[in-house]
């Protein structure tokens, strides 16, 4: 269980969040809201990259605040990015066997990596660049990175985002396993709703840096005012 | 890119067995053999038919042009590897030097011991300026080392190079006869002297490719391609920038080491603050990813004036030429200043191979 | 330690050096507003130009024809390097940017060794016409040049001050340090407002060209790396206040000039502004422990 209580930043004279206060309790959450809500300010705040001005996170009874970048990431939090961040100069292998270097993790680091490949439907070789795979693969080494080793919690950013059909639907069946894979709690950001609803059993809405609604997500997406916050941009599909 | 087609084509079932079979580190396969086979090759030619083949002249040329691909190696691992941009590495190599020159004047001690502790010695000091500096990122840290550098060489003007004389800086300002520094005992001559250093600058090499092999070569491939996604994978990213200008410190403090037993002679405008400019230069302009860049950046600063100017043409030609590769590297260089392929030579090439399509004009000449 | 009388001739030439950083100062910081360029070949063009200038001068021609040419020459070097350069890096990092000008260095630096060999012993010198007229502060000796540093300082700074913020030029030129993509959106004529900013800032690199001949010496690398004195100024002010510039670079010239008849530190005051700005910048890293610098990616 993750709890955000009034998680406030603002930088520059921008409020980017505004006493955001949710509590995401298990398995798949979505994050949703129009561009420029915060979602990814979030997501920062939870990485470690942005200071909040105010505001604290209890992450499964930690003090997550208090842990410096790096050490989040080995105290089990996991994110991709909404731009390739996979490392092009390394194999698929290496790619995902990065935590276990940089993180005391324990059990077989060969075996778990191979699970993760393998889970997340990856059939390339693990020894081949990641520069070598085509987009939707790196999407796929991103993914496997962020469920090895026992992570406590996922952050997907827009992990679907200029995929086609095809693969967006075979990285929601993906996502959708997570919980049971990994044991992790999720947090999904995206812009596509039918991807909300096909993996996330609870969303949450900001607007403005402030929560709009949350709960069961067949609910939320009909809730007037998270329709009016998207100013009518209809993608629910 | 045999094995990764597109997700349909694939069937699910055999690639995740043969993944489990496959081990974690590629075995050297023939390739690798081969390439090493080469490598040794060119080495013993290098080391051994080389000084034979050339005059003096050229066996000093050639002996600056090891030291300069080792301080090129250096900056290469900062520039190409971690994406660092350090713009006062003469300064290194001049501290390098002068550690050097003292321990040769003050001591007996042999001297791989020596080039060792000019190494370490360099290296504390880099890692000294490293903890402050490396809180800044980018630009802001190659100002600094650019700072730093500027500083260090006001001083060394002033402060002289150790030539025999006494007390801490060694310098004696007053003396007619300057002794020479020394040279190890089996490497007198010019020739041994330039085997000697070839096998410090192979020594060099293979510390680096011990690092890029293994965890901090693969750390420092995350913090260059993004420094958040490198924290979100757990690393610690100031840490391994700070090994890796230690390990830059080390080559380049070694490296002068060799440049003072090389020169017998050192004196403050042997590094003047543009070098360190210049020498950013030819780093790009051969490559600062690969280790052969490193080589042939050395090529380009030290064996390059030496032709010209025994062709009399001006070394001035060359610092415009650099300018201008400069320019040229950055502007065609997808990411940043760390690119994979030196990028002048693969336009030669690109060049080369198209001159060999026109010869044979039965081949079509699909771009 | 020597008396108030030994210091007090270093002090005008203090302010004068000063008011010569503080127009390069201020240039390089409204470029860097306006582009994101630190213009590390500052020194270099004006370098050059006063190099040109010495040529014609040697030849005959008269003084004024000499700077202007100078002046032009810095000018337009700078504006084309921008209007070429400019594009093809503009949405590359800072770093790759302040790079890119230590190339076109290198190039003027290596021209100008061809071009006027510094061969051992013969030493150029400039002299304004201004060098000889000036009056007296009590014992001191100020000339017309002195005056006319300090003052130019003084006046670029308080117009580029009203410049940046009375005129739609100005104005605009600060909305692109903020944000050239949406600066450009709201139909701004960006090209157009960076030629400016190019331009502007070669026609000061000029001047200072001029004038640090005069005042220092007429040296390629002396000019060329005198930029960096600037540049401490610039840094200082973290790339961004024209007044804190301005301050900074006074006292960047002040202080090396009054180490001068300091005896235990003389020999070291060419270091001060390599070290003045080696403590802004660590100043200015504790300021934010942010690992993104600008996050665009805002969902």
């Amino acid at each position: 269980m993750i709890e955000v209580s009034d998680l406030t930043v603002r930088f520059g004279g921008v409020t980017s969040l505004d006493g955001m206060s949710v509590t995401f309790e298990a398995g798949t959450c979505g994050l949703i809201g129009p561009n420029g809500a915060g979602k990814t300010t979030f997501f920062n705040v939870l990485s470690g990259f942005v200071r909040p001005t105010a505001g604290k996170v209890r992450a499964f009874g930690e003090d997550l605040l208090s842990l410096v970048h790096y050490r989040r990431a080995r105290w089990g939090v996991r994110r991709t990015f909404q731009t390739e961040q996979a490392i092009e100069d390394l194999s698929v292998f290496d790619n995902v066997a990065m935590i276990h270097e940089h993180a005391r993790l324990g059990g077989a680091r060969r075996q778990d990596v191979l699970e993760a490949i393998s889970f997340v439907g990856l059939d390339a070789d693990p020894s081949a660049r990641v520069a070598t795979l085509a987009a939707g693969q790196r999407r796929l080494v991103e993914v496997a990175r962020a469920v090895v080793g026992r992570p406590k919690l996922v952050l997907l950013d827009e992990p679907a985002a200029g995929l086609p059909d095809q693969e967006t639907e075979h990285l929601s069946e993906v996502i959708r396993r997570i919980p049971e894979q990994a044991g992790a709690l999720t947090i999904l950001v995206d812009h596509d709703m039918s991807l909300v609803s096909a993996c996330c059993q609870t969303t949450a809405v900001l607007d403005f840096g402030k929560l709009v609604a949350s709960g069961p997500t067949a609910e939320v997406l009909r809730d007037e005012r998270v329709i009016r916050a998207y100013l009518g941009t209809a993608e629910v599909s | 890119m045999a094995a990764s087609g597109g997700s349909a084509a694939a069937d699910t079932e055999v690639p995740a067995t043969r993944a489990r079979q496959r081990p974690t580190l590629p075995r050297p396969g023939t390739g690798t053999l081969v390439r090493a086979a080469v490598i040794a090759a060119l080495l013993l030619f290098v080391l051994f038919a080389l000084p034979q083949l050339m005059s003096l002249y050229y066996v000093d040329a050639m002996t600056q042009v090891a030291v300069w691909s080792m301080a090129a190696l250096g900056l290469g691992v900062l520039v190409g590897r971690v994406g660092l941009v350090s713009l006062g590495q003469v300064a290194v190599l001049a501290i390098g030097a002068w550690v050097a020159a003292r321990l040769l004047f003050a001591t007996a001690q042999p001297y791989p011991l020596v080039l060792l502790e000019a190494g370490l010695i360099t290296m504390l000091l880099g890692t000294l300026i490293g903890l402050p500096a490396l809180r800044l990122r980018g630009l802001y840290l190659a100002l600094i080392t650019l700072m730093l550098a500027g500083a260090l060489t006001v001083v060394l003007a002033t402060t002289n190079f150790p030539n025999g004389g006494p007390g801490f800086l060694g310098y004696n300002g007053s003396q007619v006869h300057i002794p020479p520094i020394r040279r190890p005992s089996i490497a007198a001559s010019d020739p041994a002297y330039f085997r000697y250093a070839v096998v410090v600058a192979v020594l060099m090499f293979l510390l680096v490719f011990a690092h890029i092999r293994t965890r901090p070569g693969r750390a420092w491939a995350a913090v260059r391609q993004s420094e958040p996604a490198a924290l979100a994978a757990g690393i610690n990213t100031w840490f391994y920038k700070l090994w890796a200008f230690a390990l830059a410190s080390f080559i380049t403090g070694v490296a002068g080491g060799v440049l003072a037993g090389a020169n017998h002679y050192l004196y403050s405008l042997n590094f003047p603050t543009y070098y360190s400019i210049t020498l950013l230069a030819v780093v790009l302009m051969g490559g600062a990813y690969s280790l052969w860049g490193a080589v042939i950046a050395g090529l380009l600063w030290a064996l390059l004036p030496s032709l010209l100017q025994n062709w009399g043409v001006s070394a001035d030609w060359l610092t415009i030429l650099f300018g201008v590769g400069v320019l040229q590297v950055l502007t065609t260089a997808p990411r940043g200043l760390a690119d994979q392929v030196p990028k002048d030579l693969a336009r030669l090439g690109r060049a080369a191979r198209g001159l060999a399509r026109k010869r044979a004009p039965s081949e079509s000449s699909a771009g | 330690m020597p008396s108030w009388q030994d210091f007090e001739p270093f002090i005008v030439s203090g302010l004068a050096l000063g008011g010569v950083y503080a127009l390069s100062g201020v240039g390089m910081v409204v470029l860097y507003q306006a582009t994101g360029v630190v213009y590390l070949a500052f020194g270099a063009v004006g370098a050059m130009g006063a190099l040109i200038a010495w040529s014609l001068i040697n030849a005959h021609a008269p003084g004024w024809v000499g700077w202007l040419v100078c002046v032009a020459f810095a000018a337009l070097v700078t504006l084309a390097y921008g209007m070429v350069f400019g594009p093809a890096l503009a949405k590359r990092d800072p770093l790759v940017k302040a790079v890119a000008t230590l190339g076109l260095t290198l190039v003027l630096f290596g021209l100008m060794d061809l071009l006027w060999t510094t061969s051992g012993g013969q030493s150029r010198a400039i002299t304004l016409p201004t060098d000889n007229g000036g009056f007296m502060i009590g014992q001191i000796q100020v000339t017309w040049t002195q005056v006319i540093s300090l003052a130019l300082g003084i006046v670029i700074t308080v117009v580029t001050v009203v410049f940046l913020r009375l005129t739609k030029l100005g104005t605009a030129m600060r909305a692109m340090a903020n944000d050239r993509e949406i600066t450009a959106t709201l139909g701004v004529p960006v090209r157009r407002v960076e030629a400016a900013a190019w331009l502007g800032c070669g026609i000061l690199a000029g001047l200072a060209g001029v004038l640090l001949a005069d005042l220092v010496a007429l040296d390629a690398t002396t000019l060329t790396f005198l930029v960096i004195s600037s540049l401490a100024a610039a840094l200082i002010a973290r790339l961004r206040s024209i007044t804190i510039t301005f301050a900074a670079a006074i006292v960047i010239g002040l202080v090396h000039d009054l180490l001068t008849p300091i005896q235990s530190l003389s020999n070291y005051r060419d270091a001060t502004p390599f070290v003045l700005a080696a403590i802004a910048l660590l100043a200015l890293s504790s300021g934010g422990g942010q690992v993104l610098t600008r996050s665009r990616e805002e969902a």
